[in-house]
Parts: C-alpha cells; structure tokens; sequence
C-alpha cells in the first residue's frame, strides 16, 4: 500500500514537472502580440484577418483588443505610459496622433517597415510633426460625396447630375415630387464641414488653395473660400425644414425611410446603409461643382488612421513585422473586404461596387478634406470652429464673412504658415 | 431678548453634552472618524488638489510639462472661441437656475402642497412624480429628444393631428426655444425632488399652529403665506443651494438632449460642456486647461453655495 502511494506520489510529480517543462519551452517560442483598437464593431472581422496571419507565422497569437471609441484617446494615453501596455496600437490620424509621438510613446517605422505601397498624401496622417518621422501603417481612407437612392432617382426619371445646373434642377425636381431633397443634418456640428467641403472644395479650389493656405499666400478670409461658405445657403432651402433640429441619425434615418433621396457624406456610411437598408440600392455621386468653381468636381478625402508600435514594447521585433504585413496587399484587401472601408494600400480593390466607385472618383479628382488634415494640429481645431458656425448661418444669424473671419481667428492662434516659420 | 437662557438653547446643549461622563476618549472618535475621513481624502481632497497642481503646468497630452504659474487661466479668457464660449456658457448657466428655481422649485412646492392633505392617492403620486429622476440623465435626455425631433417626434406629431401644426417647432434646433426646452426637460425630471424635502417639511408643521390660524380666521392662502411658507424657509435654502449646485454641474441632460457643443450655435451651451470639450476634445494642452476651468468652477461653485446657505441662515434666526 505504501509503496503503491508512493509511486503515485512520484509518477504525478513526474508528470508536473514535465508539463512545467513543456511550458516553458512553449512560451519561449509563443508571442502573444496584444493590438489594441478602437473599433469594436469590426471585432470579428480583425479576428478572421489576423487568424490569416498566425497561419502564416506560427508561434505568433495576436489579440484584437478593441475599446469603446470615445474612452480610447485616454485608455490608449494610460496604457502607453507602463508596463501591461500594447504591442500594437490603432491610432488617430494627423493632429490626433501628435501627443503620442512627441511624448515619445511610439516606435519610428520608417526605415524599420516597407512603406512603399503608401503616397505621401496618405503617410502624412502617421508622420509627427516636429521631426517628419513616420509612427504608422495607415489602415484607412475615407472620402466625401453624394449617396442617392437609386429607385426614387429612376421614379423620376433623374440621372446622376454632371453640372450646378443638372444637380440643382434635380433637386427642385426631387422637391415637388414632395421628398426632401438632401436629407443632412445640421444639429450635430461635426456634420457641417463635411458638407461644406463635399459641397464647395471646387468654390474654394481644393488643392490649390490648401497650398496656398499652408505657404501663408492667402488666409480663410479668401473672397473665395467665404463664397465657398456662401455655396450652402444656396443648398439650404434643399435640406430639411429646421434643419438645425435634425440630428445626425434623424438624417440617416430620412435617406434609409425613402423620405430623402440624397444624403452628402462619408464613405464611412455604406456599412451602416448595407446594414440598415439592404433593400435600397444606393448609389454615389459627386457633387457638381458650383458656379464659378476654381476646378471640376473634387473627393475629399483624408486617412482614417493607423496602426503603430509602442515603444515599450516587449516584443518589437514580432510587433514591427506585423505592422509591417498591415502595409501588404494581402492585408489591404481583407481590410477593404471584411470591413466595407477603402484601403490606402496601393494595388488594393474594393468588392464593393460603392466602395469601388468612391475609390475610383477619389483617385480621379483628389482632394484633402483639408480642415481635418491640416487644422488640428492646434486648439481650436477648424472643424470645432467651422460647425457650429454654419448652425449660426441656417439660422441667419452670421453671414460667409463672419465665419471666414471666425475661422481665420480661431487657427491663426495656433497655426503657422511655412512662409512665416 | 436674546439674553434669555430659552433664546439660545445651543449652549445649553452643548454644556450638558461636555459634563456627559459617557463622551468618548478622542482616540474612540478618530477611530470612528477616521475611515470617513480617509475615503473622503483620497476621493475628494486629492483629486481637487490635483486638479489646482494640473492647472498651473503645462501639459502635452498626459505628459506634463512646465509650471506656467496662471497662464491657463488666462488662456481660458483669451483663447479664441473659448473667450466668447465661456461668458455666453456662464449666462446659459446662469437663465437654468433662474428658470429652474421658477418652474421646477416652484411646481415642486405646488406638488407638494397639493398632497399634503389628501387621504387617497397621495402615494401614487408621489412616486409619480419622483420616478423621473431615477433614470439616468442621458437616458431622459435620449428620450425627450426623440419625442421632440421636429421630423419624427410624437410631441409635434401630435400638435399637428389636432390642429395645432403651428406651434410644432424643432424644440431643439431652434435658438429661441433650445434652452428653455432643456430647462423644461430637466424640471421634468427633478421636480419629485424639491416636492419631497418641501412636503417632508410641511409635514414637519405643527398642525396646532395652522388650527390656532383657522380658528383665528385665516383663509387656506394666508395660512401658507404667514406660517407654512416661513416655516419652510430652512427646506427653501436646501433646495436652493442644491438646484444652484445641481444646475452649474449640469452636463449629462443637455450633453444628451442636445449635444456637445450645446447645438444649435451655442444655444444651450452650458459650463460642463465647456468643460467637456475642454478636456475631451482640446488641443495638446487639453490637460492644464480644462483642469484650470473645473478649479474655477469649483471655486464659484462653492463661494455662492457658501454664501447662500449663510445668507438662508440668518433669514432664519430673523423669522425666529
């Protein structure tokens, strides 16, 4: 009996030994490379990707750790600063990223990654400021332009509007037939520059004008940039009665109801207009330029962010080779399949026949969504200035020259024309 | 008068409590004071001195840098928009105590008189009345702005199904009603809370005193007007101090009623949203800055409450 315990005793500690072994031999071939995300809503989708990338590299786990979107600026800030922190981080683009980069925070990835299948235009977003490295693989891409309802389009007999007068003709059409015309909101501020610039970048000169902003030869109060402003109270009477009471989902709701043919706005949109109404075939336009415009029709865009390395990583090496395949094609493509979003990876196509035509127009007729890229570098960010004045203007409160002036007043606080550096 | 030993019954009290052979040892006390006393430190005093630090350094995102003395503060008044934002914030804040101490505070007392006296449904409605504020702010807010939308919303919907089309207007995105439809839907929800303390102390009225007052002659009115309503004067300055404080915190109702930057144009931006975006929403040196206003707010917040309470307190001793 006491032989026998003893066996047992000695055969189970054998057993733990070697399962502690095992172990450790496992763990120093296994790395867990934890990706942390804002986007909860693509949870599943990242999962599958980066399921592609384990098979590939084995002895690599990656975790997709996403959290809610609007707590993710300071959970992100907190879990740079010590130890149990990320491996790889989403990050914001252009202004958004800059505190983490001058905090040292983030490993510089050019030189380290292959980042030849991104433009310029498009790294911009992931590069600091002060010492022009880049932090990022850029992810996303978003543009600006018109969705319309294809079935109420063919109703009455409209076809997708070329010039000012096709679009605005369109429009009256579209009015007496008793739908509102374009159903944006005006409640929710953050709207409101995107339908400026979706609306009137040709009024302004979109890309000409950016430069010259930025080199200090002209300012915000530009008579082109305020007539630009002035374009919206010429749509106005198209968007929906009070429209300073309509809120962002109030508007979605009226385009996926069939009350509003139209709505400007990202190409963020398509996943929630597939979600919400498969039914409806949607279609995307973009919006003619208005008279006396500077160029032909523009798509402005910007990159949506980026995927980077904290710096106190334990795992740089792992870490930095799977940003790295986040530049692939192979990458890109999932990206823009699974997630219905435009990938800025080049030799990438979207699927989708709506994402496809966003991807086509941008590449066709470039343009920044320029307040975003280039003025939030500071505070008062444009955006933050520019919205809520446009509310002032549908309430006939303020006129193009005020908010011009506004605009210019509140940037010039902060920002520095290159000429003036 | 006042030399009488009845006037001042304080140190009556006191005196007798001090002779009491039954007052703990001071290690007993700190022993039961202490716990108290650390929760409130480290939840409370530390995160308002931390908060005073903050505002006096530079910060970039959450490193923080130089001391920089009150230049956040002075950033707060000279910083564009924020300069225009934070006076025009200030008077929006200032028009929801005023419109919420006339309507909510004084339905509250209406409410609560009404059911002083009635033997049946005093209960019902009473919780009625108080159920709003159980819910959470933005779930009020998320609601009432649902039953608002001008294009969807039941509120209008229904002024137009019985013929009163011209009165629906977009509540919430029009700069001439936007405020006081907050004020409203924020009375909505807190007006159980002045009607409770108010008719806890219309209960706390000897009914003798309104009997003698009867017998005297005095009508239903003037019994409220010349003894229940001095009477209440210590609940008044309760429900004042605590609306005062209520109001200039306000953020969640107006955040989910309207949005963050107190749509339409800044029409009902108040303080919390300053502060919110601020804090959430800034430049670089979010930090320093929004940490300096919550110090400013803290600091108004407290002198008037302070001042107020005192100021309740002496119309006290004088209606005594």
């Amino acid at each position: 009996m006491r032989s026998r315990a003893r066996f047992a005793a000695i055969s189970l500690l054998a057993t733990l030994v070697l399962a502690m072994f095992a172990g450790v031999a496992m763990a120093q071939d296994d790395v867990t490379i934890t990706v942390w995300s804002w986007r909860t809503e693509d949870e599943d989708a990242y999962n599958e990707i980066f399921d592609v990338y384990e098979e590939a590299n084995p002895g690599v786990t990656v975790e997709f750790v996403p959290f809610v979107s609007t707590d993710y600026n300071n959970i992100l800030a907190t879990g740079l600063t010590g130890d149990g922190g990320p491996d790889v981080v989403q990050l914001r683009a252009y202004g958004g990223v800059q505190s983490l980069i001058d905090a040292g925070q983030l490993m510089p990835l050019d030189g380290e990654v292959d980042l030849s299948n991104f433009t310029d235009a498009i790294l911009k977003g992931a590069t600091g400021q002060a010492d022009g490295r880049v932090y990022g693989v850029p992810f996303g891409v978003q543009a600006l332009g018109a969705f319309y309802n294809v079935g109420v389009f063919e109703e009455l007999g409209l076809t997708e509007p070329e010039t000012w007068e096709e679009f605005t003709a369109a429009l009256d059409t579209i009015a007496e037939a008793g739908y509102i015309p374009i159903g944006n909101p005006a409640l929710d501020s953050w709207m409101l520059p995107i339908l400026h610039d979706a609306v009137a970048a040709p009024r302004y000169g979109g890309p000409e004008f950016q430069e010259a902003v930025l080199a200090g030869e002209t300012d915000f109060t530009d008579e082109n940039y305020v007539a630009s402003i002035a374009v919206l109270q010429d749509i106005q009477p198209y968007l929906p009665p009070d429209v300073t009471g309509v809120g962002y989902n109030d508007a979605r709701t009226l385009f996926i109801s069939g009350l509003s043919p139209i709505f400007i706005g990202g190409s963020f949109e398509i996943g929630f207009w597939k979600s919400e109404a498969p039914d409806i075939e949607v279609g995307m336009f973009m919006v003619p330029p208005p008279p006396e415009s500077l160029t032909g029709p523009l798509v402005p865009s910007w990159m949506d962010g980026s995927y980077g390395v904290n710096a106190l990583t334990d795992s740089p090496e792992e870490s930095l080779a799977l940003v790295e395949w986040m530049g692939t094609v192979e990458f890109g493509q999932m990206f823009t399949d699974k997630i219905n979003q435009l990938s800025p990876v080049a030799g990438t196509e979207p699927t989708d026949p709506l994402l496809a035509e966003f991807a086509t127009a941008m590449m066709e007729n470039p343009a920044a969504y320029m307040l975003l890229v280039d003025f939030r570098y500071g505070d008062p960010t444009g955006t933050n200035i520019l919205g809520p004045e446009i509310q002032s203007l549908f309430l006939g409160e303020t006129t193009p020259e005020e908010i011009a002036q506004s605009l210019q007043d509140g940037i010039s606080q902060w920002f520095v024309p290159a000429e003036a550096e | 008068m006042t030399a009488l030993p009845s006037a001042n019954p304080n140190t009556k009290r006191r005196r007798t409590w001090r002779k009491n052979a039954m007052m703990p040892s001071v290690p007993t006390i700190a022993l039961f004071v202490l716990p108290a006393l650390i929760l409130y430190t480290v939840f409370m005093v530390y995160p308002l001195v931390q908060a005073l630090i903050f505002s006096t350094f530079e910060f970039n995102g959450l490193v923080r840098g130089d001391f920089v003395g009150l230049h956040n503060f002075q950033e707060l008044f000279t910083r564009y928009p924020l300069n225009e934002q934070l006076p025009r914030a200030f008077g929006h804040n200032v028009a929801f105590f005023i419109g919420t101490m006339t309507i909510q505070t004084s339905l509250g007392l209406l409410f609560a008189r009404l059911l002083h006296r009635p033997r049946f449904g005093k209960r019902f409605f009473r919780t009625v009345f108080t159920m709003p504020y159980l819910i959470s702010p933005i779930v009020v807010g998320y609601l009432w702005r649902l039953m608002l939308n001008p294009l969807f919303g039941p509120v209008n919907n229904t002024l137009r199904d019985v013929g009163l089309g011209d009165l629906a207007k977009p509540w919430l995105g029009d700069p001439a009603t936007a405020l006081p439809t907050v004020i409203l839907v924020n009375a909505w929800m807190w007006v159980g809370f002045p009607m409770l303390l108010f008719g806890a102390g219309l209960a706390g009225i000897e009914d003798d005193l309104r009997e003698a007052a009867r017998i005297d002659g005095a009508s239903d009115w003037r019994i409220f007007r010349h003894i229940e309503l001095p009477l209440l004067t210590p609940v008044i300055g309760i429900v004042t101090v605590l609306t005062f404080i209520g109001n200039f915190n306000a953020f969640g109702i107006v955040w989910s009623l309207a949005g963050a930057d107190g749509p339409p144009a800044g029409a009902t931006d108040v303080l919390g949203l300053v502060f919110y975006r601020t804090a959430f929403a800034g430049g670089p040196d979010a930090f320093g800055l929004a940490s300096a206003l919550a110090v400013l707010m803290f600091l108004f917040i407290f002198t008037v409450s302070v001042g107020v309470q005192t100021w309740f307190r002496r119309l006290e001793d004088k209606l005594q």
